[in-house]
């Protein structure tokens, strides 16, 4: 264990210097700028430096709350519907007396949304969803699913659902084969143990399925809040970029991006960047602390 | 697995490898439309040189662009400025000084129209940028549909017609009568509002400037909509540049207009505010099928929107061959007649623009001189209202605006909503009570 | 019996539908690249158009999706190849030898992976510009060499996978310790090394917010940025050519994910198991 102690400074030097250069230093450089009124021109020597200004700012405005419980529903409604239907699948998939055949191909069908560039799909759907020329609306009406076309990008609830919806349709797959193979690695002993007992589906489901289950949930609900606080492209290219319509799509990372690269405000932008840190960190603690409270 | 992983590798080594045996351009221009690229090639031809022209979207350009200038690395030789900006810019160290040796821009000083060439002027009497346009505004319409409904199809009375807001919503109702839309969308009618009062967005107190007259086009732009003078097609629409070669669809997406649902459903759209780039940028470039069938007159105001500005980099190592370029782009009369007749771009250059002007008819404008009309328009521009702020609060501004005309807010609530956002982008402007 | 058939044929009926809908909007988008904008804007269609060449040559007068694919490409493998090779050297430091600061730099890779990639953005943007690469690859590229989840990963891999009694044999075949990172270590990390390697290429493709704060030059635009790019261009002037353009963004990895799904999907539920 011993030898070579000397190499291995050698060994993690790329990745210490990168590190220190790449991440640690511009997460420090931010943390400076989010204390100063920057805005990213003449340089930051030229900056006023105003100590917490801009997170007294972040606290009483309404569009970084606006964007915070904007960036919460639309996470929410996509995390709920994705969820349903990747329990679903897993659950029929995983189903001992149903054996379903196809695994591998509905499993590669359903993932196949996941590998394309969430951009080429917001692009798509922003024009899909168009709504006197969108494709969506001139199906619905040739299918006389509705006689006058749907404004959808411009109602606050559909732009926010389909924002949702997209995600859950990208999403979905990869939830589902997950959940699939934390299933399918639950002893059978347990199930014919409780079909012994008398139980019911719903029981070993309730009993079995989900205690078993809760470190893969915990790791799909981490890595999906993470994800979700995160969401940009979607939002950012449906609509106009602003957020519109009325605010609706303005999600943090989309503030924080308009704020610093839009409107020049970098040390705000900085700020809005913390805010969103802290936000992630205190979502993942309660996360953590909720699946795990009853164990302890 | 290790093929798998050692093919990858091959692939990258392979790109990386092309990416770097292009072979370098002799000159780089950078921009944000392609209206550089006839240009280009002619000066490629005339000089035997390569140019590469880069394209940076409008919306991306100021960002992209000006760490670039600022730190030197990837600067372009020759790059142009909007209007908007261009104030900011000449102060800033970005474009070389044109009044020095060897350039002494000065001397062309005469051969311009006064304003183009003042903005281009810094606050230590430097020239920093040139440009070759003006760029005064219009209404563009179709003479067929004129001739149909209005019983005429002449610049001049048509212009009459226009020249209050109330003529334009009369012929806009007129046109509905005949299942004809006025104008695409509600923008159209917006350079009329501030027109009535040019005011700078943001004054040298830093305060938003709101006018009567800017609060107006709330209710003409509600008015457009709710009598259906438009054809709900949003400028730079796919919809849009439809609409300027016949019949669009017009399936009403709203509930308020479902009276009318024995109407046809198809629709084409009368006339558009453009500027004079709008003629060879817009029109003539997707209305093909109309062409000959359209001329231009007045508006109820004066206005003028847009305008490029070129310089070259202050440090760049072409200078030579970045100043012929701009040389033959505003000041080489063979060039600047030739890309005249072409496009039917209107001059800032005198020399030439006397010389068209005198005899001029243009195919697509059904043998009308347009540039009688706009280079009277243009002497009544006044470029002082320019602001730094114009893209971003103008968008902001029609923002809004859309959604009280939509309905989705009422006035007061989207004045109080557009203020509340200008001062979250630019929170040293103070806006009004 | 036939009760579980008749279960069985719902499901599957169910399961059918849920892959069309997943396929409608590529569907539109495929049929609709063929179609002229006129064609679009009158109405929809199941039967493909024939203007497709005409959409393409209006596509690619404006901007070549090809170049953009071609970068996204090139960005992507390397910073994959990085990261793997650079987080497999790290990890085996980390797994084989004891040195100072070990559990420091171990402990802050735990915190750091909780770190969402927008804190450091404006500060990433800003040192570019300090070093003169804003506009260049290198600030995609190289903080790829330090990944730590993908390091914590190899680690636990390692732990697990790799008896130390083979490295003591190859020191006493005089060895050196990086020729043994290469041929010993590197081979039993391959499956992980594969694992960490989709997540990667996916994560670095679909990357749009970096590449849009750093990159300008259009030439230098990889896929995300230029289709944000695309509906700010006159290409989005005809609907057709703007399908197409997404179209070619999204046709070929398609294809490409088929022929490698199987093993594509295996590696995820590896990961998300170990993981």
């Amino acid at each position: 264990m011993k030898k070579g102690n000397h190499q291995a400074y050698l060994f993690i030097a790329p990745f210490v210097i990168v590190f220190l250069i790449f991440n640690i230093y511009p997460i420090f450089l931010t943390f400076y700028y989010s204390l100063t009124d920057y805005t990213g021109m003449g340089g930051i020597e030229n900056a006023r430096f105003i100590g917490v200004d801009n997170y007294i700012r972040l606290f009483s405005d309404r569009y970084f709350y606006q964007a915070f419980f904007n960036t919460i529903r639309i996470w929410g409604f996509n995390f709920i519907v994705q969820m349903l239907i990747a329990l679903g699948l897993a659950l029929l998939f995983s189903d001992i007396r149903l054996k379903l055949k196809g695994v591998g191909l509905f499993r590669a069908l359903f993932y196949l949304p996941n590998i394309i560039t969430i951009a080429s799909v917001a692009l798509l759907f922003s024009i899909l969803l168009d709504w006197n020329h969108g494709g969506l609306n001139q199906m619905l009406l040739s299918l006389g699913f509705i006689d006058r076309p749907i404004n959808w990008l411009n109602s606050p609830a559909y732009a926010q659902s389909a924002v949702a919806l997209i995600g859950a349709w990208m999403w979905f797959g990869n939830s589902f084969i997950v959940l699939l193979a934390g299933i399918s690695g639950i002893s059978k002993d347990f199930y014919e143990a409780a079909l012994i007992d008398g139980a019911n589906w719903w029981q070993s489901f309730k009993f079995i399925t989900i205690p078993q289950l809760k470190p893969i949930l915990l790791y799909v609900l981490i890595t999906s809040i993470i994800g979700g606080l995160q969401i940009f492209d979607l939002p950012m290219l449906l609509t106009d970029g602003n957020g519109s319509p009325q605010g609706a799509l303005n999600t943090m990372v989309l503030y924080l991006y308009n704020q610093a690269f839009k409107y020049n405000n970098f040390g705000y932008g900085a700020t809005i960047a913390y805010g969103l840190f802290f936000i992630t960190v205190i979502f993942s603690a309660i996360t953590f602390r909720t699946m795990y409270r009853k164990q302890v | 697995m290790k093929n798998f992983v050692s093919i990858l590798t091959l692939i990258g080594v392979l790109f990386i490898l092309s990416a770097c045996s292009e072979d370098e351009p002799d000159l780089i221009v950078t921009s944000f439309t392609d209206e550089l690229q006839e240009p280009i090639e002619y000066f490629e031809q005339l000089h035997d040189v390569k140019v590469d022209l880069q394209i940076i979207p409008t919306e991306n350009y100021v960002n992209t662009l000006r760490p670039a200038l600022e730190s030197g690395s990837g600067a372009p030789d020759v790059f142009t400025g909007e209007i908007v900006y261009l104030k900011d810019w000449i102060e800033q160290d970005y474009w070389e000084n044109l009044s020095q040796e060897p350039y002494n821009v000065d001397e062309w000083r005469d051969d311009y129209m006064e304003y183009v060439w003042d903005l281009g002027i810094n606050s230590n009497g430097e020239v920093r940028a040139v440009s070759w346009q003006t760029t005064p505004g219009g209404i563009y319409y179709r003479r067929s549909i004129a001739q149909e409904v209005l019983g005429t199809d002449d610049p001049e009375q048509i212009g009459q017609m226009f020249s209050t807001m109330e003529g334009l919503m009369e012929v806009g109702e007129n046109m509905k009568q005949h299942n004809y839309r006025l104008f695409p969308d509600e923008g159209s009618i917006a350079p009329y509002t501030n027109g009535a009062n040019p005011q700078p967005w943001v004054n040298e107190n830093d305060e938003l400037v709101m006018t009567e007259e800017r609060l107006a086009y709330f209710d003409y732009a509600k008015e457009l909509r709710e009598k259906q003078y438009t054809a709900l097609a949003p400028a730079w629409s796919p919809a849009w540049y439809a609409s300027f070669t016949g019949p669009i669809s017009y399936n009403v997406g709203w509930d308020e207009i479902d009276e009318d649902a024995d109407q046809s459903d198809q629709t084409e759209v009368f006339a558009v505010s453009l500027p004079t780039w709008g003629l060879h940028s817009v029109l003539k470039e997707e209305a093909q099928e109309t062409a000959g069938d359209w001329a231009v007159t007045n508006g109820p105001t004066p206005y003028f929107q847009g305008g490029t500005w070129i310089g070259m980099y202050k440090d760049s190592e072409n200078k030579d061959l970045a100043f012929e370029f701009i040389k033959m782009l505003v000041n080489d009369q063979e060039f600047l007649t030739e890309w005249v007749m072409e496009t039917g771009d209107v001059l800032s250059y005198y020399p030439v623009m006397e010389e068209v002007a005198a005899d001029y008819a243009d195919e697509f404008l059904g043998g009308q001189n347009h540039y009688d009309f706009f280079i009277e328009r243009a002497e009544e521009i006044d470029a002082s209202t320019v602001t730094r702020y114009d893209q971003q609060i103008d968008e902001l501004f029609g923002t809004q605006v859309g959604a009280y005309v939509e309905g989705n807010l009422t006035k007061e609530e989207a004045i109080e909503e557009f203020y509340s956002q200008v001062v979250n982008a630019y929170p040293n402007i103070v806006v009004p009570e | 019996m036939n009760k579980m058939k008749l279960a069985r044929f719902i499901i599957y009926t169910f399961l059918i539908l849920l892959v069309v809908i997943c396929f409608i909007p590529f569907y539109m988008m495929i049929i609709n690249a063929t179609r002229s904008n006129s064609e679009i804007l009158r109405g929809f269609s199941l039967i493909p158009g024939d203007a497709l060449k005409a959409n393409y040559q209006t596509l690619t007068s404006y901007m070549d999706v090809w170049v953009g694919f071609r970068n996204s490409l090139m960005v992507a493998v390397s910073v994959t190849i990085l990261n793997a090779y650079f987080s497999a050297l790290t990890a085996f430091a980390l797994v084989v030898y004891d040195f100072k600061w070990k559990n420091v730099i171990f402990i802050t890779f735990i915190v750091m992976m909780m770190v969402p990639g927008q804190l450091g953005l404006i500060g990433l943007y800003d040192l570019s510009e300090t070093l003169g690469i804003l506009d260049t690859y290198w600030p995609l590229i190289i903080p790829a060499i330090a990944a730590p989840f993908t390091v914590f990963f190899f680690r636990q891999f390692l732990i697990t996978t790799m008896p130390i009694s083979i490295l003591e044999a190859g020191r006493i075949d005089g060895a050196s310790e990086i020729h043994m990172f290469h041929r010993i270590v590197l081979p039993i990390l391959l499956p992980a090394i594969a694992t960490m390697g989709i997540f990667t290429f996916i994560g670095s493709w679909n990357n749009y917010l970096v590449p849009l704060v750093i990159i300008r030059s259009p030439r230098l635009y990889t896929l995300p940025v230029m289709m944000g790019a695309l509906s700010g261009s006159p290409v989005a002037m005809n609907l057709g050519a703007m399908y197409l353009g997404i179209a070619i963004s999204v046709v070929p990895i398609m294809i490409a994910f088929l022929f490698l799904s199987k093993y594509i999907i295996s590696s995820i539920t590896a990961g998300s198991i170990k993981g």
